[in-house]
């Protein structure tokens, strides 16, 4: 850094040496060597010294004859360096050097623009700008006087110009920005005060002048290749709109009059000056409709978001100044400014939902009758056109055409009723609606998806407590696929319910509804909107002092609504074939179908069957079904839009809900359990339990009503399934009575409705026996089977120890166990039992006369097994295992019951007996899980039963088949015998455990069983076989020892003592045999 | 013809559960001014008289004064805030419902425990009659209300050997200054009193079986009864206040609880012990609707003067039903 020179009389002596020089010759060098030096002057000396500075470059830029193109442009560069560090305080030195900068672009003598070089443009132009800018003070207002207008006039051109044609994007910027400076837009801060009326005017009047040329050349420019860069459309823009709402203004134009005023100017300025009068605005405000509109269009679907949100602005800004001169264009630009409303960028929606919500809250539309006017007459020609649009627009074409419907609608508000009052209007805009909105019903998989597990007692989808109510089933529509459409359709069927005459437009859907199946959907989907839009949910109103629909209104319209979506006709359409529907078909495919696969999941077995099979009718149940979840969907916006006042519909539409939770199609019951959490949020119950409980008074009455006409309502027992899947404990009593209709209905329909009804008793009996553990009795059991685990393993150490006193006290005990068995003593165990005893009786004690009630729970599982014994016959399959499911949850329910359980056990036990010898494999397993429930609490009545009646069946037929499986092939795998087998090798284990067989019995079993482990058995019946052994070890460890090591004996034992005899087992050869594998692990597993 | 055969069964409109206790007893309030619908009340065999809002088919409160006892007969007062319920406590209780209180004001002491209900005839002056079963077994009293103040006793000579009186009808025909009162008795007679002269102005053998409930059309001068039996039987009064048995019905079942003629006097409905209740055409008695739903005895029917009839029963349930709507 040089020394600086403060002082002007310091600065003067470094500065005129330099000076001089350059007066004298003109060079590059020479003018570089001044700017170096001027770097090292203070501004304040600048400002002193500032013309005589400025007189060697003016005077080289004045030099007669060519000149060098860097000379000029080095000169206009350091004049421009002196310009920015000081001011220009004399108007003469102002125009003077305003006319020799622009001077240098031209050709001498010529108003031609010069072939030059871009870095010389560049620098003149910045020479412009940083000379308007310093300006002194009000000097700058006496440099815009008409006298100027033809130099003025010339400078603009030329930047227009250069905006216009120049390649270089940097010169484009430049000349823009200078172009704002010179018509006094710029943003900077230090530029002039802001302008007085008379001052506006004077500006006005002379700006006028270039209005034509301004707009024709930024309308070029902003229309024209996307590729040139936002910032030049975006500042064309800016200076567009400011040019024009200056020179339009309504304000400035209003004071002036039909006479000219006379300036006191030459004649050849004169001509140039424009009157602004009424003619002049009425002709200009047609030409700038013009180009107002090509910017629109051009500019609306800019790519750059900046660009976009400048016309928002644009519009505000013309809208807000020229209402009246611009009046021509309104229209357009309104149309711009709600076809912005959705823009993509968030940006541009703030900014344009401000300006909307600023008109609003100036009423610059609504107050301004105009405007009104102008709006309801788009919106009537948009819904003239929208079916049209919506039919031949792409997605893109139609997200714009919804989007400005939605702003129109925004915009006008409570108005939009001018328009739906006209029946015309009403017709096309609903029409369009409709169209656009028909689904794609082809997709086969929803008709396919079935609930399988309805057993499940959690099936209801997770769905969080802050799950927004607009949340919807995805749907596929036939004429989009933009999600965003649907969304604006939304939107826009919203806000007509919120602005709109809702008694009016729901007759008018209602109407469209009944109408015809192809409008159905449509038309639902519609008045669940307008409902939810009418509630005022998520409706952002622009104009505050609108009356909504009072809350009397709209229950009175959403109880009529509901009432027509759950009737008879619209809510139990077809969802399914026929076929099924009648016996709960899939069921019964599923049996024919099991020989094939062997997991077989059933899903891909039914969806395999139709298509093989497609039905004609699958479009009009995928239809059915969509109709459905509409109308579900809509039952959920109802209540939010009703909020806590929707209760007292709940004993309308609650049932039909549950109906539908309890559907057997996936859509329609994760839709419906989505309403019903809806309902829950809407109407304030905590949970679903809670809704269900506090609600089942309204439910039960449904379930006991259509109960009574089952063929009509074949669905009756889901509702009570769904209440049982979904509730409590506190819900039984409140269904007491209605579980005993059901039951009574059961008994009338055995035959024909058996499936439906075993699902809802085994629903019943899975919240039973959730609702009631048998706490005490589980305890035990887990203690009990924890001590014959531990037992057996705990004495295998001393076995293996074999000390003598060991042996002595297993004598002791085995001759004690001898005696009792023989029935001599009487032990501490008889002693514990009659202690056990005594209680009871006082208990009965209490009430001698009568037994107290059952619990109501007890009562109706005792119900249900009654039921139970006639069922398990039932031809269908999946039916008998529903049923031994139930049968075993029947049992588990009432263990703690033993006075009721054991008759009913009796009575059922000729039936189950025939599932474990002469039925399917499925229900064979299904059966030994019953008995082994049943066994945990009558072991004895059951033991003697099974050994007498099961067991010998079992093991004969074990013993049969065994040298069939032995022999086959793997095919063998796939078939029924097979199968049995594996359920029958698989069932015996656990249950031989939990009988507590004696020792005959156990023998039976391990006979039967033990072929089985030989390698040359099928790997999974050997698998089934070594488990037996693993349960029978815990039963009885030292004979199954012994039974193994007969079999094959890894080791030779010698005795402890040489006075006992060496152990001869029958199989002492160490020799392999095909048991040895399977013999090996067990006995490893049994020490 | 065919037409009505295609109908499936008709339904009750709705059912109310939860009184958890046999329903005895059945009484509509009508909206007082403003309150939308009615309020039905219900007598327990528990001693509980709940009190049904009919717009949300729930019960709104329980009054408990009867000590756990049946609770038989209610009736409201014309103005619909004041209850009267009779329970086999040998109670009968003044409620005052008014601005959402319910407690019982007065109450008078029964003489004797039988199953007839009382009757009171009230036409919104503040004094009003009440008849219920007296001290002795054959005998009616009658108090005026409110101040509880006996009028008489009302007792058949010696030789008639009623029985006990089953039920009871005060009512006061237009011409006359007398209040009258019909009385069922046990020995299946139906006995026309005049009150204020104390004496039996008819008295007619009309069922076999004791007399279980009548109701009276004044403006046809004709009344039903029916009793344990199988029959119905229609009786007419004529200008000398003489009864006449006008007809009878056989029933396809014996045993009728309670017999109720609806306020437009067009259709009666039989509470049976079949379970069911029987709608029959006032005018000519012809059979119109056999109404099945519940699962044991009928135990009291009652009609809303929009309609709407109400059947309790031994099964705990209520059942609402929409009928032939007036026209």
């Amino acid at each position: 850094m040089m020394a600086v020179f403060d002082t002007p009389e310091e600065a003067f002596g470094v500065l005129r040496p330099v000076c001089v020089q350059l007066t004298k010759t003109q060079t590059v060098e020479n003018v570089e060597h001044l700017q170096t030096r001027l770097q090292a002057v203070s501004d304040t000396a600048l400002q002193e010294l500032q013309q005589y500075i400025l007189f060697p470059l003016r005077f080289t830029l004045k030099a007669p004859g060519p000149k060098r193109e860097c000379l000029i442009q080095s000169v206009v560069e350091c004049l421009t360096f002196v310009l920015s560090s000081t001011c220009v305080k004399e108007q003469e030195l102002l125009q003077e050097l305003f006319s020799e900068l622009s001077a240098c672009l031209y050709l001498p003598n010529s108003q031609k623009p010069a072939a030059v070089s871009e870095e010389l443009k560049l620098a003149v132009i910045q020479g412009l700008s940083t000379l308007m800018h310093s300006a002194y003070g009000d000097i700058i207002l006496t440099f815009y006087e008409p006298s100027m207008l033809p130099r003025l006039g010339f400078a603009v051109s030329l930047l227009l110009g250069l905006a216009e044609k120049e390649k270089s994007k940097q010169i484009k910027i430049a000349a823009l920005k200078c172009l704002q400076v010179l018509l006094l837009q710029c943003d900077c801060p230090d530029h002039p005060r802001s302008l007085d009326e008379l001052e506006q005017k004077q500006l006005g009047d002379l700006f006028a002048s270039f209005l034509p040329g301004i707009s024709t050349a930024l309308t070029r420019v902003i229309t024209g290749d996307f590729k040139q860069g936002h910032s030049i459309v975006l500042s064309s823009l800016k200076i567009f709109y400011r040019t024009v709402s200056f020179i339009m203004d309504d304000e400035q134009l209003q004071g002036i009059s039909k006479v000219q005023a006379k300036h006191v100017v030459e004649h050849r300025v004169a001509d140039l000056m424009v009157h602004r009068e009424a003619d002049w605005v009425k002709n200009t405000g047609d030409k700038l409709t013009i180009l107002i509109k090509k910017i629109i269009e051009c500019v609306s679907v800019h790519p750059h978001w900046k660009v976009r949100l400048g016309l928002v602005e644009l519009v505000e800004d013309l809208l807000v100044k020229c209402s009246q001169s611009l009046v021509e264009s309104a229209g357009s630009l309104l149309k711009a400014l709600v076809g912005l409303v959705n823009d993509e960028s968030p940006e541009v929606q703030t900014q344009c939902n401000k300006v909307l919500k600023h008109f609003a809250d100036q009423k610059v539309v609504v107050g301004n009758k105009a405007f009104a006017d102008i709006l309801s007459e788009s919106l009537h020609s948009l819904s003239t056109s929208l079916p049209r649009l919506m039919n031949s627009q792409d997605d893109q074409g139609k997200f714009s055409t919804l989007s400005l419907l939605l702003g129109y609608l925004k915009l006008l508000g409570p108005k939009i009723n001018f328009v739906l009052n006209s029946v015309a209007h009403l017709q096309r805009l609903s029409k369009a609606l409709i169209q656009v909105l028909e689904l794609d019903v082809a997709d086969i998989k929803i008709v396919e998806e079935r609930h399988w597990n309805s057993d499940d007692l959690n099936t209801s989808p997770k769905t969080s407590a802050a799950q927004p109510w607009k949340h919807i089933q995805r749907r596929y529509f036939r004429f989009f696929t933009d999600e965003r459409v649907f969304l604006l359709l939304r939107q826009v069927c919203q806000l007509l319910g919120y602005y709109g005459n809702l008694y009016l437009l729901v007759d008018h859907f209602m109407e469209l509804y009944h109408e015809s199946v192809v409008y159905r959907k449509q038309a639902a989907m519609i008045l669940n909107e307008l409902v939810a839009g009418a509630a005022g949910l998520e409706v952002e109103d622009l104009h505050e002092k609108h009356i909504k629909t009072s809350p009397e209104e709209l229950r009175e319209i959403v109880t009529s609504i509901l009432e027509e979506y759950t009737s008879q006709e619209n809510w139990y359409l077809v969802t399914r074939i026929e076929a099924e529907e009648m016996g709960d078909d899939p069921m019964r495919k599923q049996s024919d179908l099991q020989a094939i696969t062997s997991d077989g999941h059933t899903c891909q077995l039914t969806s395999f069957l139709a298509f093989s099979k497609p039905s004609p009718t699958i479009c009009s149940m995928n239809s059915n079904i969509w109709q459905i979840c509409i109308q579900l969907e809509g039952i959920g916006q109802f209540a939010y839009a009703l909020g806590k006042d929707f209760r007292l519909l709940l004993m309308s539409a609650l049932y039909p809900v549950l109906e539908k939770a309890g559907d057997q199609t996936l859509l329609i019951s994760q839709v419906a359990t989505g309403t019903m959490m809806d309902i829950c949020h809407a109407c304030g119950y905590d949970s679903l339990q809670h809704l269900i409980n506090q609600n089942s008074d309204y439910l039960v009455n449904g379930i006991s009503l259509n109960l009574r006409h089952l063929a009509l309502h074949p669905h009756t027992p889901k509702v009570l399934e769904v209440m049982l899947r979904n509730s409590d404990a506190n819900l039984l009593p409140l269904v007491v009575d209605v579980v005993q209709d059901v039951l009574a209905t059961l008994d009338q329909f055995y035959d024909k409705r058996a499936a439906s009804f075993v699902s809802v008793l085994h629903a019943l009996l899975a919240a039973l026996a959730q609702w009631f553990p048998d706490t005490g009795n589980v305890g035990q059991l887990q203690e009990r089977s924890l001590g014959e685990e531990r037992s057996p393993l705990h004495q295998k150490p001393a076995t293996v120890e074999n000390t003598a006193e060991d042996i002595e006290r297993f004598l002791l005990n085995y001759l004690k166990e001898k005696d009792v068995a023989a029935g001599n003593v009487l032990d501490f165990d008889n002693e514990e039992e009659e202690l056990s005893v005594p209680p009871k009786v006082e208990e009965n004690g209490l009430h001698p006369d009568a037994e107290p009630p059952l619990p109501v729970h007890i009562q109706i599982a005792m119900d249900v097994m009654e039921r139970c014994i006639h069922l398990l016959s039932d031809k269908n399959l999946q039916i008998r295992l529903k049923v031994l499911d139930v049968l075993d949850l029947c049992v588990a329910v009432l263990q703690s019951h033993k006075n009721q359980l054991l008759p009913l056990a009796h009575r059922v036990w000729p039936s189950l007996v025939h599932r474990l010898t002469h039925d399917d494999p499925l229900a064979v397993l299904r059966a030994f899980k019953v008995l082994r429930t049943l066994g945990g609490e009558c072991g004895d009545f059951l033991r003697s039963r099974f050994c007498k009646d099961v067991l010998p069946k079992l093991a004969g037929s074990l013993l049969s088949q065994a040298p069939v499986s032995a022999r086959a092939g793997s095919v063998y795998s796939h078939t029924l015998a097979f199968k049995l087998q594996l359920a029958v090798l698989q069932g015996l284990g656990p249950l031989c455990e939990r009988l507590d067989l004696g020792e005959g019995d156990l023998n039976k079993v391990a006979d039967a069983c033990l072929i089985y482990l030989s390698t040359k058995q099928p790997v999974k019946l050997q698998e089934a076989a070594r488990s037996v052994f693993l349960h029978l070890m815990k039963v009885d460890p030292d004979s199954t020892w012994l039974l193994l090591n007969e079999l094959y004996c890894p080791v030779q034992f010698t005795p402890p003592h040489p006075s006992l005899h060496p152990v001869h087992l029958r199989e002492t050869s160490r020799q392999q045999n095909p048991y040895t594998a399977n013999v090996l692990y067990l006995l490893k597993e049994l020490q | 013809m065919a037409a009505p055969l295609l109908l499936p069964p008709p339904d009750p409109q709705f059912v109310l559960r939860g009184t958890q206790s046999p329903v005895h007893a059945l009484h509509f309030r009508e909206g007082a001014q403003a309150q939308g619908r009615p309020l039905l009340f219900s007598g327990s065999q528990g001693g509980l008289v709940h009190i049904w809002s009919l717009q949300t088919r729930r019960a709104v409160t329980t009054l408990d004064g009867h000590g756990g006892q049946c609770v038989i007969w209610l009736q409201t007062l014309p103005q619909g805030h004041q209850l009267l319920s009779q329970g086999r406590d040998l109670r009968l209780c003044l409620w005052d419902l008014a601005e959402g209180r319910n407690t019982i004001v007065d109450s008078v002491r029964l003489e004797s425990v039988g199953f007839c209900r009382s009757a009171i005839l009230a036409e919104g002056q503040p004094r009003w009659m009440l008849a219920m079963p007296g001290k002795g077994t054959d005998e009616i009293q009658i108090l005026e209300m409110p101040s509880k103040t006996s009028v008489c006793t009302l007792k058949l000579e010696a030789d008639a050997k009623p029985g006990m009186p089953m039920c009871l009808g005060l009512w006061q025909a237009n011409c006359s200054p007398h209040p009258l009162l019909l009385a069922g008795y046990e020995d299946g007679s139906v006995a026309l009193w005049d009150v204020s002269e104390q004496k039996v102005c008819s008295r007619i053998a009309c069922h076999e079986e004791p007399v279980m409930g009548l109701d009276f059309d004044s403006q046809k001068a004709r009344g039903v009864s029916g009793s344990a039996g199988k029959v119905l039987a229609v009786w007419s009064l004529d200008g000398q206040q003489a009864l006449q048995v006008h007809r009878t019905h056989e029933l396809t079942n014996p045993g009728v609880a309670e017999v109720t003629i609806r306020p437009d006097r067009k259709i009666l409905a039989t509470a049976g012990w079949d379970h069911c209740v029987r709608v029959f055409h006032w005018q000519t008695m012809r059979p119109l609707a056999v109404l099945a739903f519940h699962s044991a005895t009928v135990q009291c029917v009652a009609f809303a003067r929009d309609g709407l009839l109400a059947a309790g029963s031994k099964d705990q349930r209520i059942s609402l039903w929409s009928l032939y709507p007036r026209t």
